[in-house]
């Protein structure tokens, strides 16, 4: 299956809070998944294929920004279709891997 | 005649009460009649001192409240660290912005006066500020304090370069200093205040130590403190009722035995169910045992902890709001810059 590739450093070096009205230098997951994740997880359930997430190459993440981005998109689709089409990249920090999806798995029960 | 007669009486005692004074003590004392006179601490220090500085602390917010004018008796003070420094400007700012006169007078010791002039202190003594979201101020790769309502991820971009230069010698991604940088803010921003969020300001000054390749960080908000914030959750929140759910754990029940539940995560997951995935403060903990971190401090409410040594003290007074402090240095874990 093909994948539409996702930067995250390409929308901020800088990732910062949960939502938008938080900061103006914020960088919010809202965004994120607003302006970039969930446009482009429409298209990949309309062309059959996956979304690639890559985190690396950002100066770090918060963790309000991870569960909203990932957390978030999986209160709208659900946890099922979205562990079955994001696949990530964290060379960086491998560690984020799991934590993102533990945020998918819990994301129905908040 | 009657008149006359008062004011020779009254120079009579000023003259009577200025006898074997210097001028300049004569001139102190004139400048602060208007003020009320608080003397900080002899050893000046949150994390080594923290009740000491709570009570100073706590003197200084009543007169806040009661909108009186504050003199700071800082000239016999014989040590003061960064965080007694953060503590200081971050009070003046309050106060000043409310347009409450803040004034006092400069340490005899001269590395300590050199300290808090290089934070800016005296510089915005006799300054107004004005009402801003966000302050900047000390000077870049000594000592720097930024103050801001809302979180500012980049931030972390300026303050990791530095940090990591002053380290390294060359600029170094540290992905725990922005993880810890994070989520104190977003801790701020949203629990601060338990009606609203982004009310409070939250303070962090980077204190560069080029000698020792080593860079401090002290974070400190004036908020309602971590346990008056879980105190005050709403019935739909999924720590609402949280101390029913963890009393069974406690030997002792005082905060200090639930501070450290709370930090290594077991809190979260007795009471949400959950794994704590990073958040928060036990995230933040998670960053110092990866070793992206060193000396981990945090006082809240009446508990102080110093995560690294595993002790958790229960303090006799109680701090309104939240104070962390950690460091980086040579040993910490750190990458290649982000280009």
């Amino acid at each position: 299956m093909d994948s539409i590739k996702i930067r995250v450093c390409d929308f901020s070096k800088t990732p910062g809070s949960r939502y938008r009205d938080e900061g103006k230098k914020a960088h919010s997951g809202q965004e994120f998944r607003e302006d970039i994740l969930e446009p482009n997880f429409k298209l990949a359930i309309s062309s059959n294929q996956k979304v690639h997430v890559d985190l690396d190459g950002t100066i770090g993440y918060g963790t309000s920004w991870l569960e909203e981005v990932f957390g978030g998109i999986a209160r709208v689709y659900g946890k099922q279709q979205v562990l079955s089409l994001l696949d990530f990249k964290s060379e960086e920090e491998d560690y984020l891997i799991d934590d993102i999806k533990q945020y998918i798995e819990d994301a129905e029960k908040q | 005649m009657k008149r006359r007669l008062v004011s020779k009486q009254k120079r009579r005692i000023k003259n009577f009460n200025g006898q074997g004074k210097s001028k300049e003590l004569r001139q102190e004392e004139k400048l602060i009649s208007n003020y009320t006179k608080i003397t900080a601490p002899k050893h000046f220090s949150f994390v080594e001192k923290p009740e000491e500085t709570i009570k100073f602390i706590n003197k200084l917010e009543r007169l806040y409240l009661n909108n009186s004018s504050v003199f700071v008796n800082l000239k016999d003070i014989t040590y003061l660290d960064y965080s007694a420094v953060t503590i200081l400007v971050s009070v003046m700012f309050s106060f000043k912005t409310r347009n409450i006169k803040f004034n006092g007078n400069f340490p005899q010791n001269v590395d300590l006066a050199k300290l808090l002039i290089n934070s800016d202190f005296f510089k915005y003594l006799n300054k107004p500020i004005g009402h801003k979201l966000e302050y900047a101020l000390g000077k870049e790769n000594q000592i720097f304090t930024r103050a801001n309502k809302e979180v500012n991820s980049e931030l972390g971009y300026m303050v990791m370069a530095e940090a990591s230069t002053t380290i390294w010698g060359e600029k170094r991604t540290c992905k725990g200093l922005q993880r810890t940088l994070l989520e104190l803010m977003q801790n701020t921003n949203n629990h601060a205040d338990i009606n609203k969020k982004g009310e409070k300001h939250w303070w962090l000054s980077v204190n560069h130590d080029k000698p020792n390749k080593k860079v401090s960080f002290i974070f400190i908000d004036y908020g309602v403190g971590i346990f008056e914030s879980l105190k005050h959750k709403p019935n739909d929140n999924k720590w609402f009722g949280w101390f029913e759910k963890i009393k069974n754990r406690l030997i002792h029940g005082d905060n200090s035995e639930i501070f450290k539940l709370l930090l290594e995560g077991q809190m979260h997951l007795t009471v949400t169910g959950q794994h704590f995935r990073g958040k928060g403060l036990p995230g933040i903990r998670e960053v110092l045992s990866r070793n992206q971190i060193s000396s981990l401090r945090v006082i809240s409410n009446n508990v102080f902890a110093d995560v690294d040594n595993n002790n958790y003290i229960k303090l006799n007074e109680e701090f309104s709001g939240t104070f962390v402090s950690w460091e980086l240095n040579e040993k910490n874990i750190n990458i290649k810059w982000i280009a």
